[in-house]
């Protein structure tokens, strides 16, 4: 295992404000953008977290399911939904295409990673590298509204589904999760846009009076 | 003058807040909540602005954000409507269009030359002689257009969103708030209503007929909406066009919001249209609802002493308002012969005010004032409806100062043509009404047809219900609309012909009666000719007041009925929306490479290349680009470059059929590549144009790993899995184009500086050009390809885009004793053409073929198939058009330096073009590729290429590559 450090797509975006930086999954990582009480009340508004360092990899195949069935990983019944299993997501964007992403704490990914080279020749690795972003607040809506054409209010967007559509003119996947008893909207795009769509949602959330929040505010202790 | 009244029930203006303003150089107090117009008609002014074709005195006309001839600049904005644009403190307003003011007009004087100017003039004129049409060009651009374009304009974003509704309803009217009530209180459906008022209500809180009852009602039903909480009302916000699956959208200050509705209710009303007559335009003559709009909205009188001009029984209503509001009204002139029973109660109670009514008689003309900015009385003569015949010798002169006219309506229907609507003509109220809807439109109140208030209320609970239904709603129960009964709210032909014409159809652009005539008489007899001869209905307010007089008229001419004329739609969006608002906030993704920052803490100065921003040279100081370029191809031919190739496209074709996939979607032999070996791939599309070129790395017997050009990733992926569809193979594909950063390190120093970083042998013999193989570096496993792209020894290491600035700074530190530098696409083109490499999309065009570019030796013809081979079968028995070569200009040349697309030329003949040419250092030589006479092509022949300036540089045709890293100059 190599002990290069990682760098997150959208670091690049958040070097000019004044970051304290950590590294959490071998990965340079913004755990604070301010204080603690600015950010927290930033959370409860529009707040914007960089979460591109949580492990993730895909699998792809006509075997995919049934190869992951067998390493024990909980897959999602339907195409366009997700679960959480072993403390890992498992977003299942198609019959045979499966994003697995660890949460903090969990391998899942390693483990995973290690045992698809001896997977059957119908099961195929992805490497990831996603931009991914946990946004929260009550004014997540309204942002969505500017940036994504469909409607993610809870009476059409079910907490289990995975949408896979457009945001800021990009392609993005879209769930929402519950960390800490606060819902989170997850957001996952490819990488090279990474650094243009924090740009897009650390605008919007700033208008709205919200903003850039660091890791450290959903993980206290990491 | 002022015509301000007293406080008015439910007015609009708060009169504890004072507004100063200027209009024309003069300084005006008004209220807040008046709108420009009401603001100085209250004051007195009646010329707020002229007309576009004649500069005639034009006021108030509708008030209801048609009025196009009152029209203003601020100096920042312009074209602002007076009509409903709210008077701020301190706002500096000029009408538009006038040359001296609005008053001293300088161009009001083209009305005298009125006779030379009919439709259609200018299709005729200006023409000839030829050679002075520039001169007349010239004075058309200048006369035509209103306001004057703000090139200093701020860039304020209005953020387009997006909205999701169960119902939206369009309009705030009696019925829309009946049916947003009847949906809201039966079932727990979001309700959207829009309107585009200030305030809502419609109709019901100024046609009140010297009554308050019709304001009651509008409480009533308004307090309902409030308590409602599925309901949100808009207003200020205006649905301007339909587009399929019910996408509405809405148009405010703020920006536009795109409302998806389940299902809409178009309550959109109907507009009042002004009868034709002599002079009906003067400053002064208004509609009747314009009328109780200024009375009821802004506390302002429309007149003093006024007629009133009515064909319908609408026309009592506003006579009551006007004497409630304090305003005498000597006359009021009815066109018809009969009137409903109901008026009839109405005639009786103002003819004991001592108001005479002529009944059967017209308007024939207004006459204007002195200065012709107002009106000093009107004539009147008698009128037989059904002949539409005038009897000019009995004529009677009303003195009044205004007239308010009362003819008929047009519905407000642009969002139901828009949406796909059969219409039908009703006869009963003498109005285009909806026939088939499409699915889940609605329409109720007057655009449906509908005039009296309690079946406009009933019809927006009957659309309810059938929205209701509509959405699986059963239970909603049938309500049933009482046809119309009373005389016909619209007149069948409100049109008072006149000799000396200036009666106006269209106030937009001046159109009269008679000009529809001799449109008729030249051909132009078909609505949708018409349209485009006269330019009826295409003024800014697209016919609003003007296109059902229009189809009357026309179908007078070609004696038919109306419905045989049929009606035109209008384009969404039907209402003017500011470019700011359609363009809304920008978004521009660009695609970066995971060491962004590096390159941009180096130096780099960055370029679009296709979706991605990249390096386009590394700055230094005290050089210029030329130079920099220079030396950073100098640095890749002595020593060693480093470029970030991560723009390229990446992507895994993996599975059993992935060899057979990429013989059939590229042109060469893929089935037998071993595997660790790298092929050139040429990819053709279906007419055997080159489509891109990239390389085929084969990983396993069943992954293949192909590089693509930066731009044509997108497509050339999905092409892929459009052929995947087609082809049925067993194959997956996966596009790792952001998973994998690129760094290429080049030059004759690579090898040398890449044994320090990736512990393994990559001697030639173990690690030759044209392989692929994985590698580890520090414990990362990264894949490494031998590429002799920009030069020779050429390493492509692709990297996890995550690790890739750990690995690139190593090798940034690795190869300081070597003199590595960073390149960027600048000198990236000059090396590829140094080393004799054609680009696709810069040196290929949309019909470049592998023969024009001398690539058919990469085209595996004994294939039984390939995208493109038949067509390449047929064009290769065709003569060939052009050819690219290599080209070198003469030894230290220094005459006009060619540019690409600089076009080669023999005699008088275009032969070909460049497509690329540089100056090298290297090579020390200008050096480039173009298109020639596929019959000068050989070696040392040479071709002439004309610079901008035009003169003629001599080409010499010469083989690549131009120069060699072990020979080093070539040519």
């Amino acid at each position: 295992m190599t002990r290069l450090t990682k760098t997150s797509p959208a670091a690049y975006s958040q070097v000019p404000y004044d970051v304290d930086w950590d590294i959490i999954n071998q990965t340079r990582v913004a755990m604070h953008f301010d204080d603690s009480d600015v950010e927290i009340k930033r959370t409860s508004s529009l707040g914007l977290t960089d979460v591109s360092c949580l492990n993730r990899m895909g699998v792809k195949g006509k075997g995919a399911a049934t190869w992951l069935t067998k390493q024990g990983v909980t897959i999602p019944d339907k195409p366009n939904t997700w679960i959480e299993t072993n403390n890992a997501l498992v977003l299942r964007l198609g019959m045979s295409e499966f994003l697995i992403e660890d949460q903090l704490g969990s391998d899942e990914c390693k483990k995973l990673e290690l045992m698809i080279q001896d997977a059957p020749k119908d099961v195929y690795h992805v490497v990831r590298a996603d931009a991914s972003f946990f946004i929260c607040g009550d004014k997540v809506l309204n942002m969505f509204s500017e940036l994504c054409t469909l409607d993610l209010s809870e009476k059409v967007f079910k907490f289990e589904d995975v949408l896979m559509t457009q945001v800021a003119d990009i392609s993005a996947t879209i769930s929402y999760q519950t960390i800490n008893n606060k819902q989170i909207y997850r957001l996952w795009c490819d990488g090279t846009l990474g650094a243009y769509m924090w740009n897009v949602l650390h605008q919007l959330a700033t208008e709205q009076g919200g903003g850039a929040v660091g890791l450290s505010i959903y993980f206290p202790n990491k | 003058m002022n015509l301000r009244t007293d406080k008015q029930l439910g007015e609009w203006l708060d009169r504890t807040k004072q507004v100063m303003f200027s209009f024309e150089g003069k300084q005006y107090k008004a209220f807040d909540g008046d709108t420009i117009s009401s603001a100085l008609w209250a004051s007195g002014e009646k010329v707020l602005g002229r007309s576009f074709k004649y500069h005639r005195a034009r006021g108030v006309m509708s008030l209801a954000n048609h009025d196009i001839n009152v029209m203003l600049t601020d100096g920042e904005d312009t074209n602002m409507r007076g009509d409903v644009i709210l008077v701020q403190e301190g706002m500096s307003l000029m009408a538009v269009n006038t040359k001296g003011g609005v008053i001293k007009d300088k161009n009001r004087f083209i009305e005298y030359l009125a006779p030379f100017l009919t439709v259609g003039f200018y299709y005729k004129a200006f023409y000839k002689p030829k050679f002075m049409f520039p001169f007349w060009e010239n004075v058309i651009r200048k006369a035509a257009g209103l306001g004057v374009t703000n090139f200093n304009y701020p860039r304020i974003p209005k953020p387009k969103l997006n909205k999701h509704v169960d119902v939206l309803v369009v309009g705030a009217g009696p019925s829309g708030l009946s049916a947003a009530l009847s949906v809201a209180m039966s079932t727990e459906l979001q309700v959207l209503i829009v309107d585009e008022n200030h305030q809502a209500g419609g109709s019901l809180a100024y046609d009140r007929a010297g009554q308050d009852t019709h304001f009651f009602k509008m409480e009533e039903l308004l307090a309902k909406i409030g308590k409602a909480k599925n309901i949100t009302l808009r207003l200020n916000a205006y649905a301007s066009s339909y587009y399929t699956d019910h996408l509405i959208p809405i148009v405010e200050d703020r920006g536009i919001t795109k409302v998806r509705a389940k299902t809409v209710i178009v309550a959109t009303g109907a507009f009042e249209q002004p009868p034709v007559f002599r002079n009906n335009d003067l400053p002064g003559v208004v509609n009747g609802s314009a009328a109780q709009r200024l009375i009821y909205r802004f506390a302002t009188k429309p007149f003093l002493n006024g007629v009133v001009f009515t064909a319908n029984d609408y026309g009592y209503r506003v006579a009551k308002d006007l004497i409630k509001a304090g305003v005498e009204v000597s006359a009021i002139v009815d066109l018809r012969k009969k009137v409903s029973e109901k008026c009839l109660a109405s005639i009786e109670a103002l003819k004991t005010q001592k108001i005479s009514i002529y009944s059967s008689y017209c308007v024939y003309e207004a006459v204007p004032n002195k200065d012709r900015t107002g009106v000093s009385a009107v004539v009147i003569c008698p009128f037989d409806e059904d002949t539409n015949e005038v009897d000019a010798s009995q004529q009677i002169t009303l003195a009044c100062d205004g007239v308010a006219m009362s003819a008929g309506w047009a519905p407000a229907a642009a969002l139901l043509y828009q949406s796909g609507m059969k219409v039908k003509y009703d006869y009963i109220v003498e109005q285009f009404v909806p026939d088939v809807l499409p699915k889940g439109i609605f329409a109720a109140g007057k655009v449906n047809g509908t005039f009296d208030l309690e079946q406009r209320i009933s019809d927006g609970a009957r659309s309810a219900v059938e929205a209701m239904r509509y959405l699986g709603e059963e239970n909603a129960s049938n309500i049933k609309v009482e046809p119309h009964t009373d005389s016909s709210p619209s007149h069948f032909y409100p049109v008072v012909n006149h000799p000396k014409g200036r009666n106006f159809v269209d106030f937009d652009e001046d159109i009269q009666t008679k000009d529809f005539i001799n449109a008729a008489k030249e051909g132009f007899d078909n609505i949708e000719l018409m349209k485009r001869f006269t330019t009826v209905g295409m003024g800014p307010s697209q016919g609003k007041h003007s296109n059902m007089n229009a189809i009357r008229i026309l179908a007078r001419i070609r004696d038919l009925p109306v419905e045989k004329i049929g009606s035109t739609t209008s384009r969404p969006f039907f209402h003017p929306t500011p470019i700011g608002h359609l363009g809304g906030r920008s978004f521009h993704p660009q695609r970066q490479s995971a060491i962004q920052g590096w390159h941009k803490k180096s130096g780099a100065v960055l370029v679009d290349v296709g979706a991605w921003s990249r390096p386009e040279y590394y700055q230094v100081s005290g050089f210029t680009v030329d130079e920099i370029v220079q030396q950073e191809a100098e640095a890749v031919f002595k020593k060693v470059g480093i470029i970030d190739g991560s723009s390229l496209g990446k992507i895994e074709v993996c599975g059993p059929g992935a060899a057979a996939f990429l013989e059939r979607f590229f042109t060469g032999n893929f089935i037998d590549q071993k595997v660790g070996e790298t092929r050139y791939a040429l990819s053709l599309d279906e007419s055997a144009v080159i489509s891109d070129d990239g390389l085929a790395s084969r990983i396993s017997d069943e992954l293949f790993y192909i590089t693509i050009s930066t731009g044509n990733t997108a497509i050339v992926y999905r092409e892929m899995q459009r052929w995947l569809q087609i082809w049925q193979l067993d194959v997956v594909l996966i596009n790792v184009t952001g998973s994998y950063g690129i760094i290429n390190v080049v030059g004759p120093m690579a090898k040398e500086l890449l044994n320090g970083v990736i512990n393994e042998d990559i001697s030639n013999d173990k690690f030759p050009s044209n392989t692929v193989k994985q590698f580890t570096i520090d414990d990362l496993s990264i894949r490494v390809m031998r590429v002799a792209f920009v030069a020779e020894q050429g390493y492509e290491l692709h990297v996890p885009a995550d690790n890739m600035l750990a690995v690139w700074e190593m090798i940034i530190k690795e190869g300081q004793p070597f003199g590595i530098r960073p390149f960027g696409t600048a000198t990236q083109r000059l090396l590829r053409l140094e080393m004799g490499h054609h680009l696709p999309g810069y040196d290929t065009d949309g019909l470049t073929t592998p023969l024009d570019l001398g690539v058919q030796s990469k085209l595996e013809l004994n294939k039984a198939f390939f995208i493109g081979k038949r067509s390449f079968e047929i064009i290769a028995k065709k003569p060939l058009r052009q050819r690219s070569v290599a080209f070198v200009l003469e030894e230290n040349f220094s005459g006009q330096m060619p540019k690409d697309c600089n076009l080669v030329i023999s005699g008088k003949d275009i032969k070909g073009r460049v497509t690329s040419v540089l100056y090298s250092n290297n090579a020390e030589r200008v050096i480039g590729f173009a298109y020639v006479d596929p019959n000068n092509t050989s070696i040392n022949s040479q071709f002439s290429i004309r610079t901008d300036n035009g003169s003629l540089v001599k080409a010499t045709v010469v083989d690549t590559p131009f120069i060699t890293q072990d020979k080093g100059q070539q040519i």
